[in-house]
């Protein structure tokens, strides 16, 4: 699978064009389509307006509740996958084609933000109609319903999650070529979006949703942002707290990609050992356990760290643990995937290893060869549930203490009958 | 599934012979009038040619002596002793429409996974059903071609349907196999299961301060049994015979090509085949700028890792972003545009026309 093709669906209408990678500052030929003209991204009218809408319309709509209309009848809003807090998500299909199937993400107003949008739905529209890349999840279109409510439709990534995979111990197995194969997809997203600009800042496995081909793609940039120019702050509250890398934990305001690199790392590791590798249940347990397990930061290993507004760490200095202790634990991987690891979790940010100079690195080209992603072991069912509930999360927000710890005790969080035969 | 729906026995009552099939002593043969009271153990059959019912004893003595007319008065039909059968169904009219599908099921025997889309697998159904339709409750006309188009499918696409046959009763065959290996494998895994259990207990008997978390992270080595779902068994290709959609032939749209051969892998690439090295300008080291080189040496930039490589790229990119893009070629070629697009960009260069020209 050295290139993943895009899904592109037959399609009579201008709806749904296939898309090549864009980005907000790396267009490359995009005036060979029409559907994302305008500078921001919001797909054109397909038709002059004011035809034949009108007469259906009335004259009551002035142009841009128009375009809004126009997009709104592409989609035909199916059943209810899943309601949160934050979002509603709906299974949906194009009206012109009943078997391109989306989902519906349905932003409920929120009190706290009445006057506008909320700020985690601007941040996810705003990057994710920007990117397109085989592992970013695709944004088909935006449309306002009734009572202003904001509609994402998103593409229908039907397998849900690589957290279910991860958990799955007992029906799903899978091997170093697996692991290779996932990893570059993710690998390729985060560099994609690096490269264009925008650190996601909440890498996770169960972020990472699964396409019906097998492809992974990197959802909800709820807490996504550009980078910043020098001098300006950016938050260090960012990033679940198992992914969160130490100079976040230590209130760093000024940070590049390398945080989502840690988040990487770990969700590698995540992958190998097939449980959370550093699941804190508060900040400071989280940072015990990144100096007991990976070592303790230092003005040697990190020149300047102790002058971090919080740093604190454990009194008893663990030595930063060479290799062969990260071989006995991820040995699966081999040597270089080891090394590969090592970098990905350098304490010192400066010294960690960047997206692009992951994609570098001799692990890919050793073997085994990356699965093919149609040959990338799958779940079974339940997946339309899985993406309903992985949306309609409230974007970036850490789970509950009591949830986390259920996770951890693998109780079986729901049952099912069906499965069972 | 098509509007017409299969309406067993409402219309077409008048071509069959409406009698009730379970046994009760008023059951009467319409040919030679016999009852059941006389005849105890009294059969009833029919031939699929024209559905007319009969008494054993009838067919015996009709044709016994080789084909004969149909004994019902106005059918013309010539029946044979063989094609005689009891019906299944007590309607007639039900009786009939299975016979039908199943023989125009026979000669449509494609699978959805021969199709590209889910719309063309619709249409094909589609069609299909129509055909049925016009088969089961046509009159007259429609049927007789109904039955032409039927007749002359089968002769032209005879080596396809045999495939299809052939490879309808493999799948069959192979599920079954399946269903058996992953019977064996489950059965094994229990086994492997309950093995696990055992050890594990005594070993933990047997070491008291065995390290507990040393058996909850190491890799369970159960039994060797690999159920991967993968490299499905892929179709034997026949690869000329498919291709053959001369002009005239009856066809099926959207059907998928066959035996495309799976494209030889590169190696792996890992950037997926994107690159996006700058080709208008080159980063070289040291890019500077007053604004920023405060900064430079800040405590709190330098120690949070804020990447001062990554600022001069994307400073450099926004720079010479839109270079090289060149609207009134576009606009000339009408690549992917439309013109009322066209329109408006030229408008907005129309607006600022003068200063861009400048530089």
């Amino acid at each position: 699978m050295a290139v993943s093709p895009l899904i592109v669906h037959p399609t009579e209408g201008t709806l749904l064009p296939s898309r090549p990678l864009s980005s907000p500052l790396k267009r490359q030929q995009q005036a060979t389509h029409s559907a994302v003209a305008s500078s921001n991204g919001t797909p054109a009218l397909a038709r002059p307006p004011g035809q034949d809408l009108q007469a259906g319309l009335g004259m009551s709509l002035d142009l841009v509740e128009q375009m809004n209309e126009d997009e709104k009848r592409k989609y035909v809003k199916g059943r209810k996958l899943g309601e949160g807090t934050y979002a509603n998500v709906y299974l949906g299909h194009a009206r012109h084609d009943p078997a391109v199937r989306v989902a519906i993400k349905k932003i409920k107003v929120q009190k706290e933000f009445r006057d506008g949008l909320a700020p985690d739905a601007v941040r996810e529209l705003k990057h994710l109609q920007e990117l397109h890349h085989p592992n970013i999840i695709n944004l088909l279109s935006v449309f306002s319903s009734k009572d202003q409510n904001l509609n994402l439709v998103l593409e229908y990534l039907p397998l849900g999650d690589l957290e279910e995979l991860i958990r799955d111990v007992d029906h799903v197995r899978y091997g170093a070529a697996d692991i290779k194969a996932w990893m570059g997809m993710l690998t390729r997203a985060v560099w994609f979006c690096h490269d264009n600009c925008v650190l996601h800042r909440d890498i996770k496995p169960n972020n990472l949703l699964i396409a019906a081909d097998g492809e992974v793609k990197l959802a909800d940039f709820g807490l996504a942002r550009s980078f910043a120019d020098p001098g300006r702050k950016m938050t260090a509250n960012v990033i679940t707290r198992w992914y969160r890398p130490p100079e976040l934990l230590f209130g760093a305001r000024h940070y590049s990609g390398a945080v989502d690199v840690w988040s990487v790392g770990l969700v590698f590791a995540e992958l190998v050992i097939r449980a959370p590798f550093l699941p804190g249940n508060s900040e400071v347990e989280q940072i015990a356990l990144i100096c007991r397990q990976i070592g303790t930061p230092t003005d040697d290993n990190w020149p300047g760290v102790t002058q971090l507004k919080e740093y604190t760490v454990p009194s008893d200095v663990t030595p930063v643990w060479d290799k062969s202790a990260y071989m006995g634990r991820f040995g699966a991987v081999g040597a270089e995937g080891v090394d590969l690891l090592m970098r990905t979790l350098a304490l010192d940010p400066r010294k960690r290893i960047t997206a692009r100079e992951m994609l570098e690195h001799r692990w890919w080209r050793t073997e085994p060869r990356p699965t093919r992603k149609e040959e990338l072991p799958r779940k079974q069912d339940g997946g339309e549930d899985k993406m309903g509930s992985d949306l309609k999360r409230r974007n970036g927000v850490v789970e509950d203490e009591n949830n986390n710890n259920a996770r951890g005790a693998k109780v079986a969080r729901k049952l099912d009958f069906g499965a069972t035969k | 599934m098509p509007p017409k729906p299969a309406a067993p026995g409402a219309p077409a009552r008048n071509l069959f012979h409406p009698l009730p099939i379970p046994p009760s002593a008023d059951d009467m043969c319409p040919v030679c009038k016999t009852i059941r009271y006389l005849n105890r153990d009294m059969e009833f059959l029919i031939n699929p040619e024209c559905y007319h019912t009969m008494c054993l004893n009838c067919v015996n003595r009709l044709f016994t002596d080789g084909p004969n007319q149909c004994p019902y008065a106005g059918c013309s039909r010539t029946l044979r002793r063989k094609g005689f059968r009891s019906a299944f169904f007590g309607d007639l009219a039900v009786e009939r429409e299975v016979d039908v599908r199943r023989r125009v099921a026979a000669v449509f025997n494609r699978v959805e996974d021969d199709f590209e889309t889910a719309r063309d697998w619709d249409n094909y159904l589609q069609m299909v059903e129509d055909l049925t339709f016009d088969l089961v409750h046509g009159t007259g006309e429609k049927r007789g071609e109904a039955e032409k188009v039927l007749v002359r499918w089968e002769g032209e696409h005879k080596g396809e349907i045999e495939r299809n046959r052939r490879a309808g009763r493999e799948r069959e065959e192979q599920a079954r196999r399946r269903m058996g290996l992953e019977k064996d494998a489950a059965r094994e895994r229990r086994v492997a299961a309950l093995r696990e259990v055992e050890e594990e207990r005594r070993e933990r008997a047997a070491s008291k301060e065995a390290e507990l978390d040393g058996i909850a992270a190491a890799p369970d080595g159960r039994g060797g049994v690999q159920l991967k779902r993968r490299g499905q068994v892929v179709r034997a290709v026949e690869a000329a015979a498919a291709a053959t959609a001369e002009v005239g032939r009856l066809s099926i749209r959207g059907l998928k090509e066959k035996g495309k051969p799976r494209g030889a892998e590169g190696p792996y690439d890992p950037f997926g085949g994107v690159d996006f090295a700058p080709s208008r300008y080159r980063l070289g080291e040291g890019l500077a700028h007053p604004q920023v080189d405060k900064y430079r040496f800040d405590q709190g930039h330098v120690t949070g890792g804020y990447s001062f490589e990554e600022w001069t790229a994307r400073a450099m990119y926004e720079a010479f972003a839109g270079l090289g893009v060149f609207v009134e070629d576009e606009k000339e070629a009408g690549i992917g545009l439309s013109s009322r697009e066209i329109a408006t960009i030229a408008s907005g260069i129309a607006a600022v026309g003068d200063k861009m020209e400048l530089d």
